[in-house]
């Protein structure tokens, strides 16, 4: 049913009720499991300044070592706890806007079911900070499973 | 009294401006504006499938015409030649300021800087330091530059918009508020849905716009009016004795003294602006940091070399056609803010024309906004919340705390240049005396002398950040609140005048933070190295940090005693 499965993660605690369900998945069906961190460049952007993103741009990210470490130590946790239960992992870090990024990547990857977490923000917060899940729910047709954190 | 007629403020509407809607000019800035947009939106997502390999890498050229775009302003624009026409000689301290300033970051800053590779401006203090509380100072005048320099921004826009737009009438407010609202509208609209990223982009851009326009205008101005053919720039000398004492007998207005601080300040301000100074940390090596620095100082002196002759061609085109400039009622600071334009219109110059030279100016104060508020919302969102207050912020909360800093900034820089204390150039030389003061010593000192210690840059940045505020509250702070006069203290002007108050604050805080470096403890070992490392005659790799090379391989470079 499920061969390969795709976790965004961004390392924290909302992404991390999702991995277990991903790996318990993957473990059932003998899947490949993909984790995914997607460096948001509106962040990064608004948090290090245009500068920063030339260095994007250029692909200068292994000097980056704040935002490499960031990003490796999110995808090296799922990539750590599948390896212990024996599922195949792929570890990938790519940057743009989060939702657009994992259809993208699902859609090139063949990826039959994305697993994520939600923080299940409402109201003010919800649309003040928006919500990648939602928005990749909208954005793809492959099927979602939403892990609320809550 | 010393008071430099520049500063002086007077009536906001600019005398001889015609001030109505036209058709031809408003759809150049309108054309421009979308042009922006549309590269802001092609632009909005870094395209990058592998990311961990060194890319394509940025040349020298490209960088430079960067480094050109984001310096040069409103106040390079249009600002640099108003002081020069109001005040000939005082003015010329701009030029010689902003350009000395890059001197000195090529031959003391640029290379080290890319050496030490990190991110934002308060990076290098709070890092170099391995102090929180120097790294806060740091973020907060970053952001405190990011305002003040905004407003002259700002106030450019206004001026340049309500000649292209005419009084748009928004209740309750005169025609060049209502077009300062209207145009910081339009800025931070533009900069949120292009994103940073289209704001980059447009720099290269909005460079060749405002160059162009600039250079156009100057060279048809000079040759419609028979003041020059080939070479405004030098061709201009003639006019010189027919211009009045401010251009041919210095130091007669303003005094040396105050030449020499304001030059000063300038000079110091260049290399602590913090959004000037994290273009060092991108570029692939320390040689492109250099050469670029080199292409930078080029492209900003094409605008540099031709504002004194701009400034030279307004004056005497103002005095045939409007009034005497000098003297009572004289040419007012707001005319002299778009004297550029004011040129150009006085020249008879067909009004398309007229409206292109305006909108270089609109580029010009639109580029460095964009620079100067992500400067100022990355000190808060990079160096505050994420690095002190919550370390472990998701990138989501950074971007919600990061737009919020730019609004916040909008409104106040908004605010604030509703009703502008000072022309543009000495708004923005504000903002240089705030950088040269606490930002420039702790760049220099950290990076040269490998003794210097948390306690020594703290008492350092907080030296100059008293000094530099003792002059706003003496001679600015009374603009905004009615029923006390400025100067407060007139010795205190003549001595520490706001404009140049660096001249003073920069060998204080150097003897402050080397006096109390020297009596606490010295920095440990691995900030030694780094800082060795980051001045080392020795060439680095590319792509490498000094912190890496002392990490791997024990950065055996000399000490420096």
């Amino acid at each position: 049913m499920y061969e390969k499965i795709l976790i965004p993660t961004d390392g924290s605690d909302t992404a991390e009720v999702a991995v277990e369900h991903a790996l318990d998945l993957a473990e059932t069906y003998d899947a490949e499991l993909h984790s995914l961190y997607v460096v948001d460049t509106d962040s990064m952007s608004l948090s290090l300044g245009p500068e920063q993103l030339d260095r994007i741009e250029q692909g200068n990210w292994g000097e980056m070592d704040e935002v490499r470490e960031r990003a490796e130590g999110a995808t090296r946790v799922v990539a750590d706890r599948g390896r212990e239960r024996g599922i195949d992992i792929v570890e990938h870090v790519a940057s743009g806007r989060p939702h657009s990024v994992i259809e993208e990547y699902a859609e090139d990857h063949d990826i039959d079911l994305v697993v994520m977490g939600s923080h299940g923000r409402s109201g003010i917060r919800r649309a003040l900070l928006g919500s990648v899940t939602e928005r990749t729910l909208r954005s793809t047709d492959i099927p979602v499973l939403v892990v609320d954190a809550r | 009294m010393t008071v430099p007629t520049a500063v002086l403020q007077s009536g906001l509407l600019p005398e001889g401006l015609n001030v109505s809607f036209k058709l031809a000019p408003a759809i150049i800035v309108l054309g421009m504006l979308l042009l922006f947009l549309a590269i802001g939106f092609v632009f909005r997502v870094a395209d990058t499938e592998n990311m961990w390999v060194a890319g394509r890498s940025i040349g020298n050229v490209e960088n430079g015409m960067a480094i050109g775009a984001n310096w040069m302003s409103a106040a390079s624009y249009l600002g640099m030649a108003a002081l020069i026409a109001l005040s000939g000689f005082y003015g010329l301290a701009f030029v010689v300021g902003w350009t000395t300033g890059y001197f000195i970051l090529l031959i003391f800053m640029a290379a080290q800087l890319r050496r030490f590779g990190k991110y934002t401006a308060p990076d290098f203090v709070g890092d170099r330091f391995n102090s929180d509380g120097a790294r806060a100072i740091a973020a907060i005048t970053t952001f405190l530059i990011g305002f003040v320099y905004a407003i002259g921004q700002a106030r450019g826009m206004g001026l340049v918009g309500l000649y292209i737009f005419g009084d748009i009438g928004l209740p309750g407010l005169s025609g060049y508020q209502s077009m300062v609202v209207f145009m910081m509208a339009i800025t931070v609209g533009y900069l949120t849905i292009s994103g940073m990223l289209g704001a980059t982009k447009n720099m290269a851009v909005q460079y060749v716009i405002l160059i162009v326009a600039f250079l156009a205008g100057l060279f048809v101005t000079g040759f419609t009016q028979g003041y020059s053919t080939l070479l405004p720039q030098i061709e201009y000398g003639m006019l010189i004795s027919e211009l009045g004492t401010e251009f041919s007998e210095p130091f007669v207005n303003e005094p040396y003294y105050l030449w020499i601080a304001t030059c000063f300040s300038l000079v110091v301000g260049t290399c602590g602006l913090p959004h000037v100074l994290v273009r060092f940390y991108t570029v692939e090596s320390e040689r492109t940091a250099r050469w670029s620095t080199v292409w930078g100082l080029f492209f900003i002196c094409l605008l540099y070399w031709s504002a004194p002759a701009f400034a030279a061609f307004g004056t005497n085109l103002y005095g045939e056609q409007i009034g005497a400039v000098y003297g009572d009622p004289g040419m007012t600071s707001a005319a002299g803010d778009v004297i550029v334009v004011l040129a150009a219109q006085l020249a008879n110059l067909p009004q398309w024309f007229v409206g292109l030279i305006a909108a270089g100016g609109i580029a010009a104060a639109i580029a460095t906004t964009a620079g100067l508020f992500i400067a100022g919302s990355s000190a808060i969102s990079h160096d505050i919340y994420t690095n002190i207050i919550n370390p472990e912020a998701t990138q989501r909360q950074q971007v919600l705390v990061g737009r919020l800093s730019i609004i916040a900034l909008g409104v106040i820089t908004t605010l604030a240049a509703l009703d502008p204390a000072a022309p543009i150039a000495a708004l923005v030389s504000y903002a240089f005396s705030l950088a040269g003061a606490v930002l420039f010593p702790m760049f220099f000192l950290g990076m040269w002398w490998e003794n210097t210690n948390r306690p020594g840059a703290l008492a350092g940045m907080t030296t100059g950040l008293i000094v530099w505020t003792i002059p706003m509250i003496n001679e600015v702070l009374p603009n905004y609140l009615g029923g006390i006069s400025a100067p407060l203290s007139a010795p205190l002007e003549t001595w520490v005048p706001a404009i140049g108050s660096a001249l003073i604050a920069v060998p204080l805080v150097f003897v402050v933070t080397i006096v109390v470096s020297l009596v606490t403890e010295e920095p440990d070992m691995e900030t030694k190295r780094v800082v060795r490392q980051c001045h080392s005659p020795e060439p680095m790799g590319q792509h490498r940090t000094a912190e890496d090379v002392v990490a791997t391989d024990g950065g055996d470079a000399p000490a420096d005693d």
